[in-house]
């Protein structure tokens, strides 16, 4: 089901003195199975861009396809769009809101009208994949943890098995250990399911690991687009724009300045190791 | 000297329904001297958020005692003196921002300490000034970003006067300029007006620059030290699902491949000074 968007722009409270260009000219493409992370800083247009992918937002201007379905006419059903494309807001949390944390999950589902077996079976499928356990099915969603009420929450939207799989910022707030079990959540039912996920950021770090291309965003528009290596080249680039790069990526690239054999693209702590133990070993042996 | 804030032997247990009781601090000593820069770290429930709202009495002690300015945070009749000495930022912007205009925000507090008009005008405006928000003073708070907002409700505890500010993942919900703000606004207040800072933190970079660092795992202190010397226990707070610096990370591997690496590098710049001198 890939997605392909077309100049698209969109204009905040257009024909007011109000008017803010949110979205300006942005063109992508993504391809099934794709682990794509959206990155840039708060009024970037990043929320703004994913809120168009399951057609909450309209595009003032430009086209929206999925699955070769232009999504921005109006004879397309936004009930359809909405059961392939899968949207976890941020701090998704407080959006649990029914009696027991079954019934919460069940909720999506229930809308689309499936048999009452195919809502539990699917309610439970949830339930394991985020790691919830089942005896906990009938209990109040808000009588457990607030790492566990995002996984509900994630729980939720899955049970509709979106073939696309929008999360934004689903690590926010949470501890270092919490954001690891998150992501790795994410991951392990991306590599399972295969479906396109979509995973919206501040951390460079967090992207890094997992995206297969990443597209950082500001001031509305596409500055830079590609695989983490690609994009971690125009560190200086990022640097402007306030995000930076992973603090192991600007060793490397100050190591390399300095004439250090060593990629400036590195990504990973192991990666940097590998060179670093290559150049000390070297100059031992002069 | 007095101490900022001094705790004995704290203890603090929550008693959920029924007869099941939650011990979340166990026998907490720390002593903070006027002036500086605290960070406290550890992972969610660790204890850290409870035993911030202790240091301005917004819980009391199950055990021990806790003195803001040498006054007993049990005694009531210092309840209003102890919250004016110690102020405390919460996690949340949105929830702790009262007024319909910046200024009137940043006033609520002196308000409410009975100061004279005259008093509090001037108290706002070099509050609002401190967090380099004053030019903002006739903004709505909601036009204003998730940074902008920490700083007014900064501001509004600097409106106070206190010797100390307490701040709960202050940058916790804020994107990286907003938490760049929001640090190089407190490291200021630490630095040039000489408040005591406590910062309570996920992100360790916000820590590496304080005079002391405190580690906490299930309700008690692990840690307690300068930056180098806590981020040197890699494997601990790794251990306790924390995280340190990835150059720190790096410079333990290397140390396991038995190279000579300091193991308190925590900078790009200490890496590299030692990999290339």
């Amino acid at each position: 089901m890939p997605i392909k968007v077309e100049n698209l722009s969109f204009v905040y409270n257009e024909g007011t003195p109000y008017a803010t260009v949110a979205l300006n000219n942005v063109t992508f493409e993504i391809q099934d199975e794709e682990f794509v992370g959206i990155i840039g800083h708060t009024g970037s247009g990043k929320s703004t861009l994913i809120q168009h992918l399951n057609g909450l937002l309209k595009p003032t201007s430009g086209k929206i396809y999925i699955n070769g379905v232009d999504i921005t006419d109006k004879k397309v059903s936004l009930k359809d769009v909405r059961k392939e494309v899968g949207l976890v807001f941020q701090y998704p949390e407080y959006q649990l809101f029914e009696e027991t944390i079954f019934k919460d999950i069940a909720f999506g589902p229930t809308n689309l009208g499936l048999s009452e077996e195919e809502i539990e079976k699917r309610v439970y499928e949830a339930m394991d994949i985020v790691g919830i356990s089942r005896e906990l099915a009938d209990k109040s969603p808000f009588e457990v943890s607030g790492g566990q009420k995002r996984r509900i929450a994630i729980a939720g939207i899955l049970a509709m098995k979106p073939k696309i799989l929008i999360l934004d910022e689903p690590t926010a707030g949470l501890d270092p250990k919490g954001k690891e079990e998150i992501l790795n959540k994410i991951k392990e039912i991306h590599d399972k399911y295969k479906m396109i996920t979509i995973l919206v950021s501040h951390s460079m770090e967090d992207i890094a690991r997992f995206a297969d291309k990443i597209i950082v965003m500001n001031k509305g528009r596409i500055e830079v687009i590609g695989t983490p290596r690609e994009v971690f080249r125009e560190a200086e680039k990022l640097e402007k724009i306030g995000l930076g790069v992973p603090q192991i990526t600007s060793l490397a690239r100050e190591l390399q300045k300095k004439g250090v054999a060593i990629p400036e693209d590195i990504l990973t702590i192991e990666e940097a190791k590998e060179y670093i133990v290559r150049y000390l070993r070297g100059t031992k042996n002069v | 000297m007095e101490h900022v804030i001094n705790t004995q032997n704290l203890s603090f247990e929550y008693h959920a329904e029924e007869q099941t009781r939650h011990l979340v601090l166990k026998d907490i000593n720390l002593q903070f001297e006027k002036g500086q820069f605290i960070g406290i770290i550890g992972h969610n429930g660790s204890g850290k958020s409870t035993l911030a709202k202790h240091f301005n009495a917004l819980l009391l002690p199950t055990e021990g005692k806790v003195y803001v300015k040498g006054m007993d945070t049990k005694d009531t009749n210092h309840l209003w003196d102890i919250r004016q000495a110690a102020g405390l930022v919460f996690q949340n912007p949105d929830n702790q921002i009262v007024a319909a205009i910046v200024e009137e925000d940043v006033a609520f507090g002196p308000e409410n300490l009975g100061i004279p008009p005259d008093e509090i005008r001037e108290r706002v405006e070099y509050a609002l000034k401190a967090v380099g928000m004053w030019e903002y003073k006739d903004y709505p708070p909601h036009m204003l970003s998730g940074g902008q907002k920490q700083r007014v409700a900064i501001a509004g505890i600097i409106a106070m006067k206190p010797e100390c500010i307490i701040l709960d993942e202050p940058t916790a919900m804020l994107d990286p300029i907003g938490r760049r703000e929001v640090i190089s606004t407190i490291k200021k207040l630490n630095k040039e007006d000489g408040i005591t800072v406590i910062l309570i933190t996920h992100f360790m970079e916000e820590v590496v620059d304080a005079d002391r660092v405190i580690v906490m795992d299930d309700g008690k202190v692990v840690l307690d030290g300068t930056p180098k010397e806590v981020f040197k226990e890699v494997t601990l707070l790794k251990k306790i699902g924390l995280s340190v610096p990835q150059v720190t990370e790096l410079a333990h591997q290397l140390k396991r491949e038995g190279f000579d690496v300091p193991l308190d590098i925590l900078t790009v710049e200490e890496m590299v000074e030692f990999l290339c001198r």
